[in-house]
């Protein structure tokens, strides 16, 4: 089992939603982070029109306001779930997100008691 | 490459994050988090708070430079306190950049 993580766009997410749902893969956690990455925020990425002086300032914003969204795949699915997450959510303007995968030991469904891949949907 | 995560105290992140930039890691993620630790909350007269507000930092870095990262972590989070927080460093196996699809940091 692997734990995909994804740092998205916020006005990406029901559409990454719709797409992994398509997938078999309708459960999820969510959390709205702000962050980074290489290019050290721009203000430019946001929704809004954020007020000229912070854009004209040099490195624009601190953060930029981000969902993580986290999911347990089987083994076997990891390609396909990243290669759709990035399908879904690719742009190609600075800001499109980064995908994490990392092992996961065990996981338990807390209702049944189930453990490992029969825990997961 | 490894992910690491901090909690820390919020009034510390931004000193902490501008100390990882200054060390060349400005890429992270922060999120607000409540937790408690060994010494289950803090008692400040007759009130017992059980859950207290941190800050996580998460960040994404290659294998031979975690010693670095978290070494930068620890001096501007370090108080001498309890509730200074902790750090985890855990495995990831693969990461991919979504406006490229290339895999590496």
């Amino acid at each position: 089992m692997k734990e995909i993580m994804a740092i998205i766009r916020p006005k990406k997410v029901s559409k990454t939603k719709d797409v992994l749902d398509k997938l078999g893969y309708p459960a999820f956690t969510a959390v709205s982070v702000m962050g980074r990455g290489k290019q050290r925020g721009i203000a430019g990425e946001v929704n809004c029109e954020p007020p000229a002086d912070i854009l004209k300032r040099s490195g624009g914003m601190k953060y930029i306001p981000k969902r993580l969204i986290s999911l347990t795949v089987h083994d076997a699915d990891v390609e396909l779930i990243v290669k759709a997450i990035i399908k879904v959510n690719h742009t190609g303007q600075i800001g499109d997100g980064r995908i994490f995968v990392s092992p996961v030991d065990n996981v338990v469904r807390v209702r049944t008691s189930e453990e490992g891949d029969q825990a997961i949907a | 490459m490894k992910m690491i995560r901090a909690m820390v105290r919020p009034e510390a992140a931004d000193i902490i994050t501008e100390g990882l930039a200054e060390g060349g890691f400005f890429s992270l993620t922060k999120m607000h988090v409540f937790g408690r630790g060994k010494q289950k909350g803090i008692k400040i007269g007759d009130v017992h708070y059980d859950e207290l507000p941190k800050v996580m930092i998460m960040l994404v870095v290659k294998e031979d430079a975690v010693d670095e990262v978290v070494d930068l972590i620890k001096v501007n989070a370090y108080t001498g306190n309890f509730g200074d927080g902790k750090i985890f460093v855990t495995p990831i196996d693969a990461t991919y950049t979504v406006r490229t699809g290339e895999t590496g940091i």
